[in-house]
């Protein structure tokens, strides 16, 4: 009972990191109808910076801190190089490759400065070894604390664009560019912006996906993109709580495969997932067919 | 320059670089021949990769996923089995053709960056198939002790084959895969491919169904690199999972996508650069990751078409250079005569039977009813959202009516897929030209006669007399249709260049290329200038008198006075009016439905 | 005054406007009439920036504006009402004002403003929580008319207000054009495809075909020949009397 529990608790968290991807990628897509390629190695590059600031002696807070930044910094940089210049070219192929190659690049880089091995990731929030006890059964306190600060980095990024100001921009861009022009809005401000708070918002996952398995290397960038994606394609591409649904749902299935079947029949699982709801329902559960609303 | 790399692809060229390498394999170091080995065995990758994403327009960011069932199954097939190279190698690219065919079942339903997820994750799960799938591919130690050339271990009817041997047949099965390959993709099969690629509703009106197209696709994409990687697997005599990861996926798209997708002659670049880079510059190997990071993020900006783009080559999407052009064929005909008796009525054509049309409770079609005469051109016209390409959509398949009926002659065509219906002989065009943009203007009209040809897809590849002679039927007719439409002079002409009539004109040359029976013209006038309005109405006049019923819907109505004397009037889904021009210009339900109720204002 | 010089406006190789030139003075609404891809739609697009044109300029009252992004011509007192009705469809009617008000400066307060719009159109008022998508097609229109004139700017263009509604809507719409227009000495452009309608409205017209100018006139004027000549523009030949 008390694996069951285990294994609930630790879905329950890393889905809502999934979830909180998932937010990011959306974000990108709304404003420009572009998915980030090279979302998931953003993460990866946030969780390394924070782990090799930390190991040479650095404030856990401040090196947190500079690895937002930087995440939102290579999501601007990302637009203006990536993007941008693609968005003349007719279809997708285009913006997927140039962000995969930018994916490809912070992974050939982070390899080329950090080396290819894992490096384990500090303390952040608590201590790994801290645990509480929860009907029965030990739960790290790591579990519990990073799936609070994403559903409430989800539920503030929900708020925001409900209610405040440039939550309206973001919602009126990416419902109809033209319109939103027309209505005063800098559209291209609230592009860049999108892809800034994208940053963030990948920046802050890594550290929180990483606090929870311990360990940052290279290549866990691609592997939690396609998790991603098919959190979000789940609940809907168009919806922040069809991400949180999604991403929950995803990450409990997965740890129980994992700890019940195997771990590689975990990888499977989202995988399998992914080609089954792309196949029956491409708007996913939250979604509506081919429109995207925010 | 393109001269010069026309005489370097010149077939007698490449044949004596093919004999000449065959015969210094055995004279040069060892380590030469297997990068030979490789640059070939990359050669297949990147054709594979092309013919998917290229050329079919379906993007695969894991390819290296049909490399690695190509290289297990022939590794497997033959420690296991015991078969001979030529056996398990062929095998092992059918079943990775297999594959490919699985593959496109969920794929072919998903566009955009869907398909590009869902090749990403293919590609991982094979990868970690091949990692946790122990007892079959040995798990992350792999596979080994693989016969192969480089241990020389491979033998072929007793027979031990060398580094140089194994190149040898490498390099001649290279060559007959090519050839192959090259007929088939200069075929109509190629060019029906590629109108998927540009427009997946256009290919369905020239009479190609999207769905089986790529299904062959996937199906040929992968036996391609199944076969590479059957080679593969010989030629390094140990195989891991690792091999055939992402960055594997990665390097055979970069490789394309640097040569030029689209470009055969491309691929065969970009292979010999990305085999040669790694080994020749440290440094690029060192930073392997990076480089390609950087590659892709810049490719489509700074190489649009790829090295081939900047030598200025091109693939011909037909066979006009291979047949030496049309030669003395018989004087060619455009059109089929048709219904030559005008006297015997067999009844109209196209009967357009009370159909109905609603979206979601939207009515844009309203009981309408008409007949279409052969040999009689109509004009359909009205205002703006009256119903007038609701019409159309639904007689060429688009869109399945509501209710009603439409009959073809005598047989009720209506909610037919698009493609059966182009294939039975009705032929649309669209307001917009859907031509393929990087064809030239006798490629593209070519690809109208599609639903014509015969010959399958074996007598394409092999280039049998039976195909010849049908090639070179086809070009005739393309010949003719050019020289009514006034466009032989751009025959070579790319047709994306070209300006929007000439466009225009050859769009609806093309619809004529498939000798139809019914003709839809949607808006053709639309920008055209005096002179390619005269074309326009020569060619449409020429279908009329070959028997072809056409419907022309128009908003010219000097164009349309030109060429007319039957005009259907529409508005708000009906028809109101149906007769002569002049009759149109006086009839007040028309002119209301233009302009609005006149009212008497008072200064 | 509104002002458009010798533009040409072009898509890929399509040239929709070639060298037209018009005026539009307040106080006055002027329509542009013509039949369907005549150039009306493409005319506003060029004037509130959606689309780049070619060459040619555009003055707010003298004020070259040809270089300046959509959102800074709204933020000057540009309002562009596009064709097809479009609106936010999947926010409430209370959400796309909200929206509206919000990017751009004005005098008075949303409250204040938004309270007009509802006395004005008491319907958007009931359903000011409803998602703009369930509306009917006149209350659609209603709801663009308001959020395009929430600011009261100087210029407003209107893309086919009336298509697709009952006439006793459209008389509706029309009298708050009017209405509006005569307000503040405004300019204001309607576009319309049915000639008759939008000259019960408009005190001047301009007559587009392929493109370009073929009659201008004030109302007077284009009345005289009767809707027949019009008729000419739209259906060729030498029109039927």
């Amino acid at each position: 009972m008390d694996f069951l529990i285990q294994m609930i608790a630790s879905g329950l968290s890393v889905g809502a990191v999934y979830a909180l991807v998932g937010l990011g990628l959306n974000l990108t897509f709304w404003t420009t109808r572009v998915l980030n390629f090279g979302q998931g190695s953003v993460l990866m590059a946030g969780a390394m910076i924070t782990a090799v600031l930390v190991a040479r002696g650095c404030n856990v807070f401040l090196a947190v801190a500079l690895s937002l930044v930087v995440s939102a910094l290579i999501l601007w940089v990302i637009e203006f190089v990536g993007v941008r210049p693609m968005l003349r070219i007719r279809g997708s192929m285009g913006w997927v490759v140039s962000t995969l190659g930018a994916g490809i690049f912070l992974q050939g880089s982070a390899s080329w400065l950090f080396g290819t091995q894992a490096v384990a990731f500090p303390d952040v929030l608590f201590k790994s070894s801290d645990t509480i006890e929860l009907l029965g059964a030990y739960i790290s306190v790591q579990y519990i604390a990073v799936f609070v600060i994403s559903v409430v980095i989800v539920g503030l990024m929900e708020l925001f664009l409900r209610r405040s100001t440039w939550g309206y921009g973001v919602r009126a861009v990416a419902h109809d560019r033209e319109l939103a022009a027309l209505m005063g809005i800098p559209v291209r401000r609230v592009v860049v912006g999108s892809f800034l708070v994208s940053g963030l918002l990948a920046g802050a996952a890594g550290v929180l996906v990483a606090q929870v398995s311990g360990t940052v290397d290279p290549n866990f960038g691609l592997h939690l993109l396609i998790l991603s994606f098919v959190a979000t394609v789940v609940g809907g591409m168009g919806s922040a709580v069809g991400s949180l649904v999604g991403g929950l749902t995803l990450g409990v299935i997965e740890k129980l495969v994992g700890g019940y079947v195997s771990p590689a029949a975990a990888e499977m699982v989202a995988f399998v997932l992914l080609v089954a709801v792309l196949t029956i329902r491409p708007q996913g559960l939250f979604g509506k067919a081919d429109t995207v609303k925010v | 320059m393109s001269k010069l790399v026309d005489l370097i692809t010149n077939t007698w060229t490449l044949a004596v670089l093919c004999v000449v390498l065959a015969l210094a394999a055995g004279f040069v170091e060892t380590g030469t021949v297997q990068m030979w080995s490789f640059v070939a065995i990359n050669i297949l990758l990147a054709q594979s990769i092309n013919l998917l994403t290229g050329i079919t327009g379906q993007i695969s960011l894991g390819h290296a996923g049909f490399f690695a069932i190509g290289a297990y199954a022939s590794a497997l097939l033959m420690k296991g089995a015991g078969l001979p190279l030529p056996v398990s190698v062929v095998v092992a690219a059918a079943i990775s053709a297999g594959a490919g065919y699985l593959l496109s079942i969920p794929a072919g339903r998903v566009r955009e960056f869907y398909l590009a997820m869902m090749s990403l994750a293919f590609g991982l799960i094979v990868y970690e198939l091949a990692r946790e799938w122990r007892g079959l591919t040995g798990g992350v130690m792999g596979v080994r002790g693989v016969p192969s050339a480089q241990i020389g271990t491979l033998s072929l009817f007793g027979w031990v084959l060398d580094s140089a041997w194994y190149f040898r047949i490498l390099l001649l099965s290279l060559i007959g895969t090519m050839i192959a390959f090259r007929n088939f993709v200069k075929s109509h099969y190629g060019r029906a491919f590629y109108a998927v690629h540009v427009s997946e509703i256009a290919a369905g009106t020239l009479g190609v169904s999207q769905a089986a197209t790529k299904r062959a696709a996937y199906a040929l994409s992968g036996g391609i690199a199944g076969l590479a990687g059957g080679f593969y697997a010989h030629l390094v005599g140990y195989l891991t999972p690792e091999s055939f990861g992402l960055m594997r996926s990665v390097e055979i798209l970069v490789m394309s996508i640097v040569g030029g997708l689209g470009s055969l002659t491309g691929q065969v670049l970009g292979a010999i650069v990305f085999t040669y880079l790694p080994q020749r510059l440290q440094a690029f190997s060192d930073y392997q990751f990076m480089a390609y990071g950087l590659i892709l993020i810049f490719v489509f900006t700074l190489l649009p078409n790829g090295l081939a783009g900047l030598l200025k080559t091109r693939t011909r999407y037909s066979k006009f250079d291979q047949l030496g052009g049309i030669g003395k064929a018989s004087p060619a005909v455009a059109l089929t005569q048709r219904h030559s008796d005008k006297a015997a009525s067999h009844g109209p054509l196209i009967r357009v039977e009370q159909v109905t049309m609603e979206f979601s409770g939207l009515r844009a079609l309203s009981g309408v009813s008409l007949d279409l005469q052969p040999s009689c051109i109509t004009a359909l016209v009205g205002p703006n959202g009256s119903g007038k390409s609701t019409l159309v959509n639904v007689i060429s398949g688009l869109y399945k009516p509501t209710s009603g009926r439409i009959l073809f002659k005598g047989k009720d065509i209506g909610g037919q897929p698009s493609h059966r219906i182009a294939a039975a002989g009705i032929t649309r065009t669209f307001q917009d030209p859907r031509n393929v943009p990087s064809f030239t203007v006798r490629e593209n009209i070519l690809m109208g006669a599609n639903r014509l040809y015969v010959h399958g897809p074996l007598a394409a590849a092999l280039n049998t007399p039976h195909a010849k002679a049908e090639e070179r039927e086809m070009l005739g007719r393309v010949e003719a249709l050019m020289a009514t439409a006034g466009l032989t002079h751009h025959a070579e002409d790319i047709i994306g260049d070209l300006p929007y009539g000439i466009q225009r004109l050859a769009e609806v040359a093309r619809a004529l290329a498939s000798d139809p029976e019914l003709l839809l013209l949607d808006e053709p006038a639309a920008g055209l200038s005096e002179h390619e309005a005269e074309r326009l109405v020569q060619l449409i006049r020429m279908a009329a008198d070959h028997g072809v019923a056409v419907l022309v819907i128009d908003h010219h109505m000097d164009f349309l006075a030109r060429l007319v004397n039957d005009v259907v009037v529409f508005e708000a889904g009906e028809v109101i009016y149906r007769g002569d021009m002049d009759g149109m210009r006086s009839n007040q339900a028309v002119i209301e439905a233009y302009l609005g109720k006149e009212e008497v204002s008072h200064a | 005054m509104l002002e458009v010089r010798d533009l040409n406006v072009a898509y890929g190789a399509v040239e929709a406007i070639r060298g037209l030139s018009l005026v539009a003075h307040p106080g006055h609404i002027t329509a542009l009439i013509g039949a369907n891809g005549a150039g009306k739609s493409s005319l506003m697009r060029a004037i509130s920036g959606i689309t780049r044109p070619r060459a040619g300029q555009i003055l707010l009252d003298g004020r070259d504006i040809t270089r300046l992004e959509p959102h800074q011509r709204a933020r000057l007192g540009l309002a562009h009402a596009m064709e097809g009705r479009r609106i936010l469809h999947q926010h409430t009617v209370e959400e796309n004002l909200i929206t509206a008000w919000h990017f751009r400066k004005a005098a008075g307060s949303y409250h204040a403003a938004r309270d007009a719009v509802y006395a004005h159109f008491p319907i958007l008022g009931e359903r000011s929580h409803a998602k703009a998508g369930t509306l009917s097609g006149g209350q659609q229109q209603m709801l663009i008319l308001s959020m395009a004139t929430l600011h009261k700017p100087r210029f407003v263009m209107l893309d086919e207000p009336s298509l697709g509604l009952a006439p006793i809507i459209v008389s509706q719409i029309f009298e708050f054009i009017k209405g509006y227009c005569g307000e503040g000495e405004r300019v204001v452009l309607v576009s319309e495809q049915m000639a008759s309608l939008a000259l019960k409205v408009a005190d001047f017209g301009y007559v587009l075909k392929h493109g370009k100018v073929v009659f201008e006139g004030d109302r007077e004027h284009l009345c005289a020949g009767g809707l027949a000549d019009l008729s000419g523009a739209y259906l060729g030949g030498t029109g039927a009397h």
